[in-house]
């Protein structure tokens, strides 16, 4: 009710998200204006940042080779499969953490210690262990997804509540039930933030271990581009980039929309 | 609360497994019925490498019964430990690089020729630019100057050092720092560094942005300096001697080929690099002999070992096929 009355609304909230829309387009133009104008009155030489019309045709060059596809199906299947693979160990591996008695104890130093190691640390080791192939990009990837998921794992079963713990327990719901029914729902809103945070994660790797190792990809063509200097290619490239990752985003904000359509957090108050 | 935690480890090794095994599955050479062989070389997506994209669009390789997948990397430091673990059958380096892994007791040993400098001063493929209006008129004004290479401890300061040394500057004073080849002509032009030592293409784009080269440094060290190899792991050369062989063979008449033929040179780099159709005209394709220099190799050794990049100069009979 009071969230309701503060928006003044679902039309008002409609409203809003219109003009929101619109914001955002006009800073979008406008940022696609500064970059046309720095270039053209010579803030900077279009040698090095060309204007973006410039961008855009080389885009349209891009989108036309069939090479460009691959490449960028490479790179999603290489965020796809490395999402997937932390999410899932993650999911399982906290959860394990969180169950057995001490284990969370025995571990947690272990994880504050591995969590902050930069993944692209990690590079010289995926070459030596797997080439320059799909599964260094995967390797990378997984590592830097694998502690966002944990972590929130950790914190979101943590985050039971005490009297609900008891009360299963007192009906006499075994392990699998507990977990069904108290800690899942408990944990899936930190899961879901996990998750989104690790979807945006794995591309920056998966885009990294391209441009660095020379795994097939978007990341391995902007290398190609630079060391060519086919300067306006390769901004067109990391616009691409940019693009996936909004589409990322936003994709992994409807699932947890959908995911949690049950939990006050989405749902809001019910009005009557 | 037993079954649940077995089946979930269960999950989560599988998943690890995933990701961590079978890593010697793609990595040997496969030979299917015909007798073709599956060989995987390492190279870096330069003008350098040219000759053996032109030599697989010939058929130089399938005609010694060779399919070759050509995978890119970002630069040696990838390409090296590549073939050692068998990942790549070959791989291109340069040649200081593959002294200094041999000296370091990695076991590669080179199997072809790679590139060569073409000798004339001014009118090589790499050089060391300054801008325009620069008070460096010689390599001696060097000394004391910031000039950028791609790799420290390597072949560009190495080379730079001799081109001062030869000119009467003092090479101890000259402040080298890295930087990517084609981030150069951005650098010099904001006058973040007062040389730049670079290649093709990046040389003409600074050359058309109004760089002047002020030293040919692979000249000054010998006119013919072999610059970069095709390599393999001692592993490989000992275990199929006749796979090395056929590669190098093939990768012979490759380099012969494109010597000849510089038109197509130009037309198969736009397979495999972007660069714009105007640098690709313009720019100054390296030499590709089919044997390397053995007398450039002793020196550019000998600087090696004189910089400290190795406490002697190294073996060049373990190294040279």
């Amino acid at each position: 009710m009071t969230r309701a009355v503060v928006n003044g609304g679902p039309s008002a909230v409609r409203r809003r998200g219109a003009g929101n829309a619109v914001l955002g387009l006009a800073g979008l133009c406008g940022f696609l204006a500064l970059v046309e104008a720095l270039p053209r009155l010579g803030f900077v030489s279009p040698d090095h940042l060309p204007p973006s019309t410039d961008i855009a045709a080389a885009l349209v060059d891009e989108m036309s080779d069939a090479a460009f596809w691959t490449a960028l199906g490479d790179t999603l299947t290489g965020w796809a499969l490395g999402l997937f693979i932390a999410i899932t160990a993650g999911i399982t591996t906290g959860m394990v953490i969180s169950i057995v008695p001490y284990l969370r104890e025995a571990t947690a130093s272990t994880v504050e210690f591995l969590r902050p190691i930069p993944s692209v640390a990690l590079i010289p080791l995926a070459v030596l262990l797997f080439g320059t192939g799909l599964r260094s990009t995967l390797l990378l990837v997984v590592y830097a997804a694998f502690w966002q998921v944990l972590v929130q794992v950790l914190y979101g079963v943590q985050d039971t509540d005490p009297v609900a713990e008891e009360t299963a327990r007192s009906y006499g719901l075994g392990t699998w039930a507990r977990i069904r029914h108290v800690l899942w729902p408990t944990a899936l809103p930190y899961v879901m933030t996990g998750v989104r945070l690790a979807a945006a994660v794995s591309l920056v790797l998966a885009i990294t271990a391209e441009l660095v190792i020379g795994t097939p990809g978007l990341g391995a063509r902007i290398a190609v581009a630079q060391t060519s200097h086919a300067v306006p290619d390769m901004y067109a490239l990391v616009a691409v980039t940019g693009l996936v990752g909004v589409l990322i985003n936003a994709g992994a904000r409807a699932v947890e929309r959908r995911s949690l359509a049950w939990h006050q957090s989405v749902r809001g108050e019910v009005t009557p | 609360m037993r079954r649940l935690p077995a089946g979930l480890v269960a999950v989560a090794l599988l998943a690890v497994a995933a990701t961590a095994c079978g890593s010697s599955s793609s990595g040997s050479s496969g030979k299917s019925s015909d007798g073709v062989t599956t060989v995987r070389v390492g190279v870096i997506p330069i003008v350098d490498v040219a000759p053996i994209y032109l030599g697989e669009k010939k058929g130089f390789y399938k005609e010694r019964g060779l399919d070759l997948t050509l995978e890119t990397s970002q630069g040696g430091a990838a390409i090296v430990p590549g073939v050692v673990s068998g990942q790549f059958q070959f791989g291109f380096s340069n040649t200081t690089s593959l002294m200094v892994a041999r000296s370091r007791n990695v076991p590669v040993r080179a199997v072809a020729n790679g590139v060569a400098s073409t000798g004339k001063a001014g009118a090589d493929f790499g050089g060391v630019v300054v801008k325009g209006d620069s008070p460096v008129k010689s390599p001696k004004d060097l000394a004391g100057k910031k000039v950028a290479v791609n790799t420290l401890k390597n072949i560009g300061d190495t080379s730079v050092r001799e081109s001062v040394r030869k000119a009467g500057g003092d090479p101890k004073s000259v402040e080298f720092v890295e930087l990517p080849f084609d981030q150069m002509p951005a650098a010099l032009d904001a006058g973040q560094v007062d040389a730049a030592w670079v290649v093709e293409p990046s040389l003409s784009v600074a050359r058309e942005q109004g760089a002047r080269v002020v030293a040919s440094n692979f000249v000054d060290v010998s006119p013919d300096l072999t610059i970069a190899l095709y390599f393999t792991s001692d592993k490989l050369a000992q275990q199929d001697p006749d796979l090395v062989k056929k590669f190098a063979e093939a990768t012979r008449a490759s380099l012969a080929y494109a010597a000849g033929h510089p038109d197509e040179v130009r037309d198969i780099l736009a397979t495999y690099t972007k660069i714009p159709e105007k640098t690709v005209q313009a720019l100054t394709l390296p030499r590709w002999p089919e044997e390397p220099d053995r007398a450039s190799l002793e020196r550019l050794g000998e600087l090696g070992r004189q910089d400290g990049l190795f406490d002697e100069a190294p073996d060049l009979d373990a190294l040279l096929p």
